[in-house]
């Protein structure tokens, strides 16, 4: 369990001017193995708080607890996943899989065999000595993800991962995601600007408001598991088109929607 | 003199400033495209050849006659001897401006506080012309090898230093992040991050400061030594040999694209992993 009270993060401001408060007040409490996704506008903070979670970056007051253990710093614990894949361009598929155990110190052998086992699971077998520059975006945040997975993490961070994906690839990601995560649970915090992603993967979606950024509001999603088999019906029913135009209906009222 | 002195100052600055920037994008040559440079060396010879046959003079040889020349020299084997001295010169000078350039530039690039300390420094030497260190090396070392090798890692450092710490700054905090987010210490993020993402970079520096180390070997031997190639260069430019200036100043320029052309082959197989369209 995740539990984050009371969060206050403040930027310094450039120059002279005011410091810039980018959480206000957060207070949100993740379940175990739950699948939660944080929509809201750009610039309310989803990073930042993704970031305060992951033990990357000091907050300034309140606390973050993972199993009432205070995060001081990062941990292999809780794996990122990055908008931007963040891929060693230098090293082959395998190796970048096989980062975290590599910084954990794990033997060559066993942790290449690890990687392998993940870079089969996410479906890039035959790939491995490929470089980053040779695979579509797609594969890329396969690599990503497979990656994540390979520290055996009991969290999941995923920061928009599928942002720079075109709609299909996205999908196709979705999927698999889902599929992995039914296979072996883990607590996912997925952050997205997609309300239809937001509805389809996540149990509970927090909707976030801007400036400073806080809980806007927490919605349950009704629709049932597993769903890895059948996002795309799950995408034509009455529950999801009812999420949804509520999602809307708030984000538009909070009227920092960027143009 | 003055004026001199001036502009090379001029021209090693925007060398930093260009050899910071390696990662250019160029299209693929077209076919005909990759004829341009021969032609133009063959048009440069012929030229050459017309202007010294139809002048005439002793101190504009044509093109034939100064390949003539060389062959001479290195066929009754007098200059060989003289390229070893030279050779040896610049490997060892060249070997001392890496190992120097680079620490310092990793130690700059990161940490803030050395920058703070050094860059200073650094960039003077850089901008001040080298050979007048010359004289006081000269005057510690007399006729030794060390005045060259000093004279040649003072030309060659500083780019390297320069180019060096500016890699390792410009390296992407995403990647530096991620490594941190899976718990590498600084030791693991500046192996496995921040040095190969520095690299072509680096390199492009590395490149410059052998350029830059020839010429400090040429200039060492020339006009404080008359030793080697230079020395060659001198003597017969004090007899108005023109021929011979010629023929070794040839050499010279064959021997600096062979190092160069070492470090740019060294560069590829380290960079390897950058995209094609991606090099300078
Ligand atoms: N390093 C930083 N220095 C100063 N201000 C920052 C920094 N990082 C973020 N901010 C500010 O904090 C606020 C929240 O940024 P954050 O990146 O967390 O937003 P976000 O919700 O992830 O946005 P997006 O949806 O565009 O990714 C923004 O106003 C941003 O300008
Ligand atoms: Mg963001």
């Amino acid at each position: 369990m995740i539990e984050i009270k009371g969060l206050n993060k403040y930027f310094p401001g450039r120059g002279r001017s005011e410091p810039v408060q980018a959480l206000r007040d957060v207070d949100l409490t993740i379940r175990d193995n739950e699948f939660l996704t944080i929509l809201g506008p750009s610039g309310c903070g989803k990073t930042t708080l993704l970031r305060n979670i992951a033990g990357l970056v000091p907050w300034d007051t309140g606390e973050i607890l993972v199993d009432s253990q205070p995060v001081r710093g990062p941990s292999p614990e809780r794996a990122m996943v990055f908008q931007n894949f963040a891929l060693l361009p230098w090293s082959t598929v395998l190796a970048n899989v096989a980062i975290g155990l590599e910084i954990r110190g794990e033997p060559r052998g066993p942790r290449e065999a690890k990687a392998r086992e993940l870079i089969e699971r996410v479906g890039l077998s035959g790939f491995e000595d490929r470089l980053p520059g040779e695979l579509s975006g797609g594969m890329q945040q396969r690599v990503g993800l497979a990656r994540a997975l390979a520290v055996d993490p009991s969290v999941l961070l995923m920061d928009e991962p599928f942002g720079a994906l075109d709609e299909q690839t996205r999908r196709l990601l979705q999927e698999e995601l889902l599929r992995i995560w039914e296979q072996t649970p883990k607590t996912v915090v997925f952050i997205t600007h997609s309300m239809e992603e937001a509805v389809l993967l996540g149990d509970r979606i927090v909707l976030m408001s801007a400036r400073p950024g806080q809980v806007d509001d927490i919605i349950e999603v009704p629709l049932a598991r597993p769903r890895s088999q059948h996002i795309n019906e799950l995408g034509e029913s009455p529950e999801f088109a009812s999420i949804t135009t509520h999602l809307w209906t708030r984000l538009r009222s909070m009227q920092v929607l960027n143009t | 003199m003055t004026t001199s002195r001036g502009s090379k100052a001029v021209v090693q600055t925007t060398e930093a400033i260009t050899g910071t920037q390696p990662v250019r994008r160029r299209a693929r040559l077209r076919g005909w495209e990759r004829a341009v440079g021969p032609v133009s060396l063959l048009a440069g010879a012929i030229a050459w050849e017309a202007i010294g046959q139809a002048l005439d003079v002793s101190v504009f040889p044509p093109l034939s006659a100064v390949l003539g020349r060389l062959g001479e020299l290195l066929a009754d084997g007098t200059i060989l001897g003289y390229l070893a001295t030279s050779v040896t010169n610049l490997a060892i000078g060249f070997a001392v401006a890496l190992v120097f350039g680079l620490t310092l530039g990793v130690l700059m690039g990161v940490y803030r506080r050395v920058e703070m300390a050094l860059d200073i420094y650094v960039r003077a030497m850089l901008t001040a012309p080298s050979l007048v260190f010359a004289p006081i090396f000269f005057t510690l070392f007399g006729l030794d090898r060390i005045t060259i090798v000093g004279v040649i890692v003072l030309y060659s450092t500083f780019i390297i230093v320069l180019n060096t710490a500016e890699a390792v700054k410009t390296a992407p905090r995403s990647l530096v992040e991620m490594a941190r987010c899976y718990g590498a210490g600084d030791r693991f993020v500046l192996r496995r991050v921040i040095l190969p993402s520095a690299t072509p970079l680096i390199m492009a520096g590395v490149r410059l400061g052998a350029g830059r180390a020839v010429k400090g070997m040429i200039n060492g031997e020339m006009f404080v030594a008359v030793v080697g190639l230079g020395g060659v260069v001198m003597t017969a430019g004090r007899n108005f040999d023109a021929e011979t200036v010629l023929a070794v100043m040839t050499l010279i320029i064959v021997l600096a694209f062979m190092v160069v052309w070492l470090v740019e082959r060294l560069d590829r197989r380290l960079t390897a992993w950058l995209p094609e369209t991606n090099r300078a």
